[in-house]
């Protein structure tokens, strides 16, 4: 560890001229206690300064509604937050349950701390063309920084509200976003066949679909109840 | 100038060597990692007589994340989120620092949309920066009261930033050629209404703590750090200025629209810890100016100017750029080797200097006065240790 002996320090060197900017304001030095005062004009500014401070305080006591930003577990049914808040991740899918992710792992690569994992098929057996399996995204590990949302570019992934997401175990924090694995929606439209894409659109597993990954099988990821932490 | 090295250790073990009688023994107690008035992790070793402070002897370590060698392994992109984990306080500062380093290097030039709403968010960050270190200061002296007329404001403020960004504490807005996202179509609008609410509310401020006399005697000649000691140490920002050093890089070497826009820099005579009060409550005056003078002229534009998922590569060499966050300078050091990477990142953060300043402020003094001279410096002890 090193310390400066704060005396010689000052001594030592020649005073440094930094130069004025033109356009200043100084400090003033109110003083109550510092001038020659007497001791009834000191007590009185005292007694006007901190009666001032009270008097605000009294009026925000007698109207306390103008000081309430959010009433939060009351009003949790009514309350909105901002649409880009950036609460948790999720996959878009449109009305008939389709998403658009290729699983072209752009948002995988650029995420900052390895929270999100994506597999993919690589053949489909109806379109022939790689598809997604699996969208692992891991809030545990998280920061929030919105980079895979911007980056993605068919724009599939939003950050939604969701921002009451506390839980018992970490584990629990480890999602699979997509509701099925396989192809995008306008990959399924070009089949042309509705109940070739229907057949597509079936999960495979219970772990497809955006739940929680506790109990499955993945790598670092050790399952609910064996008894074993996180990092054993 | 001497500097002298010397271990914890030795330090402790000399001073119970010299024990004399039980009234005048020197003791040594630690004050944190986990006390309130640290604000954070911070560990202070004082040397005490009675109580009187003869030593102040900061330990620091207890919330390292190797944020700078985390950088080396990440893009120029990545490693700006990192940034709003230092001085979570004024994170758009932070990351506007690493982006506008990376574009000086690259040479990459922003058009005057960006630098317009930089500099917005940044003095609205500076803002609130201060809010919540005026409630925290009034609760440090023993006043809780002030403490909730901060946070109160501070949420306003924090809902507007919110609608924008999306996010309330590590922004992540600033990226290298750009922002995140362009400002929302409410943005103006609801600048202009805080800028409406708060200016009465500072003078509620006034009312609260600048006016009362108990506020005032333990800010006082309390604390006093020197021009010359301030320089020494290498604080800058608000404490600088405080000691009277009119030196603030938005006049000096003017960034974003800086030179552009009317506003004073306040200064303090003696260099107590009224002064660097008052500096910081006039400084949020003086950005709710700068933010009123800037809000009806953003120009039209881009608020991006290079392609996202695109890779920067720095030419090789070394780039130091600076600017001015809520508590001083934050530097950032760039050793680049042609990579997407920066092979050393390194900041100089403001809060670090900032800390060393507390010993010749308080030797000699009350633990109590410690408190709030501490207070008056506004550490965030994350920054210290990055």
């Amino acid at each position: 560890m090193a310390t400066t002996t704060p005396d010689q320090a000052d001594t030592e060197s020649p005073p440094m001229d930094f130069g004025d900017l033109k356009s200043q304001c100084v400090a003033p030095r109110p003083s109550i206690m510092g001038r020659r005062r007497s001791l009834s004009g000191i007590l009185w500014l005292s007694f006007k300064g901190i009666l001032r401070g009270l008097l605000t305080t009294l009026s925000y006591f007698r109207r306390p509604s103008t000081v309430v930003t959010q009433q939060y577990p009351e009003n949790r049914d009514t309350l909105q937050m901002f649409e880009r808040y950036r609460g948790r991740l999720s996959l878009i899918h449109n009305e008939d349950g389709e998403h658009g992710c290729t699983g072209c792992q752009i948002c995988e690569r650029l995420c900052p701390n390895g929270s999100i994992i994506v597999t993919k098929d690589k053949k489909n057996e109806a379109t022939g063309k790689p598809a997604l399996d699996q969208f692992i995204w891991r809030q545990d590990t998280c920061t929030f920084c919105n980079i895979c949302v911007l980056v993605c570019p068919f724009d599939t992934l939003e950050m939604t509200g969701d921002f009451e997401s506390s839980v018992y175990d970490r584990r629990l924090l480890v999602f699979n976003l997509n509701e099925y694995a396989g192809p995008t929606a306008d990959q399924l439209e070009k089949l042309g066949d509705e109940e070739l894409a229907k057949a597509q659109m079936k999960p495979m597993n219970k772990y497809h679909g955006p739940v929680p990954m506790c109990g499955g099988e993945l790598d670092g990821i050790p399952k609910l109840d064996t008894g074993k932490s996180d990092d054993a | 100038m001497t500097v002298e090295v010397s271990s914890l250790k030795e330090l402790v073990e000399q001073a119970s060597g010299t024990s004399g009688s039980p009234d005048t023994q020197e003791y040594f107690v630690n004050m944190g990692p986990q006390h309130p008035s640290t604000h954070g992790v911070l560990r202070l070793v004082l040397k005490l007589d009675g109580e009187r402070v003869l030593r102040c002897i900061p330990v620091l370590g207890y919330i390292h994340r190797s944020i700078e060698k985390i950088s080396e392994h990440m893009n120029y992109m990545n490693c700006v989120h990192l940034t709003d984990r230092m001085d979570y306080l004024s994170s758009i500062m932070n990351n506007w620092a690493v982006a506008k380093a990376v574009e000086e290097a690259a040479g990459i030039e922003v058009n005057d949309r960006i630098r317009y709403i930089r500099t917005i968010f940044a003095e609205l960050e500076r803002i609130q920066s201060h809010q919540l270190w005026w409630g925290v200061l009034g609760m440090d002296l023993g006043a809780f009261t002030p403490f909730l007329y901060g946070i109160r404001d501070r949420e306003v403020l924090n809902d507007v930033m919110e609608e924008t960004i999306g996010a309330r504490l590590t922004m992540n807005y600033v990226l290298p050629g750009g922002l995140m996202a362009d400002i929302h179509p409410n943005f103006v609008n609801r600048v202009k209404e805080f800028i409406k609410y708060f200016r009465p509310k500072l003078d509620e401020y006034d009312d609260l703590l600048t006016n009362n006399v108990i506020i005032q005697e333990r800010l006082r000649n309390v604390g006093v750090l020197s021009a010359q000691t301030a320089v020494q140490y290498g604080a800058t920002g608000p404490v600088l200025r405080g000691s009277g050093v009119a030196f603030d890089l938005r006049k000096d070497h003017p960034y974003g629209v800086y030179d552009q826009v009317d506003f004073e820099v306040p200064v303090g005579t003696v260099g107590d810890s009224w002064d660097r009060y008052w500096v910081r409550v006039e400084e949020m005056r003086q950005s709710l100016r700068i933010v009123e003078q800037l809000l009806d002229n953003i120009p039209p534009g881009d608020f991006l100017v290079k392609k996202l998922n695109s890779k920067i590569k720095l030419p090789e060499g070394r780039y130091y750029s600076q600017l001015e966050t809520a508590r001083g300078i934050l530097g950032v050091f760039i050793t680049s080797d042609k990579k997407d990477e920066p092979y050393r990142l390194h900041y100089r953060s403001p809060n670090f200097n900032n800390l060393w300043c507390l010993e010749p402020m308080i030797k000699g003094d009350y633990i109590a006065s410690l408190i709030g001279a501490m207070s008056s410096l506004d550490l965030v002890i994350p920054d210290i240790d990055r």
